[in-house]
Parts: C-alpha cells; structure tokens; sequence
C-alpha cells in the first residue's frame, strides 16, 4: 500500500512493462510492440523453426510412406499435429502474456478481491476475475465437542453487543 | 491441481515405459534380427501417446503456473528414455506437497 505522502506512483511488484506505460490503441501494432521484445522474438523463431521442421519431417514420412513404407502413414499424421501443437502452445503463451499484461495495466480495485489463493507469480490478475476457475477450499470441520455450541452462542451473544454498541468497551460487556 | 498432476503421472509412466520398450526391445529386434514387428507396432502407438502426454503436461503446466521453459524442458524430458522417469519424480516432488488440512472452526 503507498503512504498517502509517497510521490512515486505505486506499481505491482516486479511487473515494470512498456506494456502499462504506453498509452496504445488496443488493436493497433503499437499495442502489439510488447511481442517484439528479444524473448519474445526468439519464442517466435523458435515456434517457425519448429513448424517447419515439424512438416518437413510429416512431409519426409508422406514421401516414405509413398515409397512403399506402410510404417510412415503413422508418422505421416503424426508430425503436422505435432507442427499444430507448437502453435497452440505458442498462442496460449501469447494470449497469456497478454492477459498478464493487461491485468498489470489497470490495477485490481481491490487486492482482496482477487478470487486466487496463490498468489500470481509475476503480475496481478485483476481485471478479469471471470476467468480464473472458482476456488474450491477443504473444510474439514472441528469433531463435535459437546460445551461447543453453548461456548458459540455465548460469543456471539457478545459480538451482537458489541455491534449494538459501537462505543463500548469490552469490559463493559454485562453478560 | 491433484487431478492433474496423477493425470501427468500416469501418462508419463506409459510414455516412459513404451519409449524404453521400443528402444530396447525393438529396435536391437529391427536393426539386429531384421524383424521389426515391435517397431511398427509400438512406433506410431507411442507417437499418439506422447501427444497425450504432451496435452497433459501442458495442462499441468498451466495449473501450477509453470515458467515456458520449464514445460518444455518437462515435455522435452518425454522423448528421452530413461529420463522420461526421472522428470516425473522431480515433477511430483515439486507439486505433490502434502495438502495442510487443519482444522478450521466451522459455525453451523
């Protein structure tokens, strides 16, 4: 939280981007400029070579497999959905940076609000809470103690007190 | 996160077992015998298993927030017999830390 005196403007931890400084059009190529890192230009390098090879290799067994060799309609099939596989992993990747980034451009109204449990490793979530799967916590329940539940009314017996009198002190209490 | 890291675990297993099955066993049977039945077999089954595993590493990956190059280093692991066991221990030890199920005080 920044003190109200602080004069640097507050940022989530360790997600300094250009993504949240520029003020781009989303849908313009200067939104997309943040896929134009070296990282990231190396992951699509990396995501063509692979393609490539990937169908090259598919289109080496189709080659094999009109030759004669029955064993390589298998690998035939095989390697463009392999070749597939790479660019879904490459979009997902994308499509995830990209999420990230925004959530670190308009920060969460409210930390408490976030619907995770772990916390997210490089930015904040935020901003799309609808996406993220409902978190399903184990509760396991204390073994019935007999002496509980008249301990609990009790307790909130004065809780309710408490409430009924915002001003009072706990030692107050007449019950 | 449970579900899919056994998910991983018993695919990687497969994987691992049908790779080495088809190193060991088939290819000295296909290169050293001539007799290459457990390769044509085996061969293209594994292909279509590794993309299972593939899916489910991917899977996995995303539910535990896994840095890019640590799922492919961990789908790579897949292709390498031997290895393949390997990276599915380091994978569960990383992930299946007991679950802490204290007790939490319940109002009903």
């Amino acid at each position: 939280m920044p003190t109200p005196g602080d004069a640097k403007p507050s940022r989530p931890r360790g997600s300094y981007d250009t993504v949240s400084e520029t003020a781009a059009v989303p849908g313009t190529l200067d939104a997309m400029r943040w896929l134009w890192t070296p990282a990231w230009i190396a992951r699509h390098v990396a995501m063509v070579v692979l393609v490539v090879g990937f169908l090259g290799l598919g289109w080496w067994q189709i080659s094999r497999a009109a030759a004669g060799n029955s064993l390589s309609w298998g690998y035939a099939v095989e390697w463009p959905i392999f070749a597939g596989f790479v660019v879904y992993v490459w979009w997902r990747e994308v499509r995830l940076a990209r999420r990230n980034a925004e959530g670190a451009a308009e920060p969460a109204a409210d930390p408490a609000d976030a619907p995770t449990v772990e916390p997210p490793p490089a930015a904040t979530i935020g901003a799309r809470p609808a996406v993220r799967r409902p978190v399903r916590v184990a509760r396991v329940p204390v073994d019935g103690v007999p002496g509980d539940d008249t301990d609990l009314a009790a307790y909130n017996d004065y809780l309710s007190w408490l409430n009924a009198n915002p001003g009072a002190r706990p030692g107050d209490y007449p019950g | 996160m449970g579900a899919a890291l056994t998910r991983y675990r018993v695919i990687a297993w497969i994987v691992g077992v049908v790779l080495i099955l088809l190193v060991v066993v088939g290819m000295p049977l296909k290169y050293a015998f001539d007799n290459p039945v457990v390769v044509e077999t085996v061969g293209p089954a594994h292909g279509f298993l590794y993309m299972i595993y593939l899916v489910a590493a991917f899977d996995l990956s995303r539910r535990a927030d896994w840095p890019l190059k640590r799922m492919l280093l961990v789908m790579l692991a897949g292709t390498v017999p031997f290895v393949s066991f390997y990276a599915e221990r380091r994978v569960t030890a990383w992930l299946d830390r007991p679950v802490t199920r204290t007790p939490e005080p319940v109002a009903s």
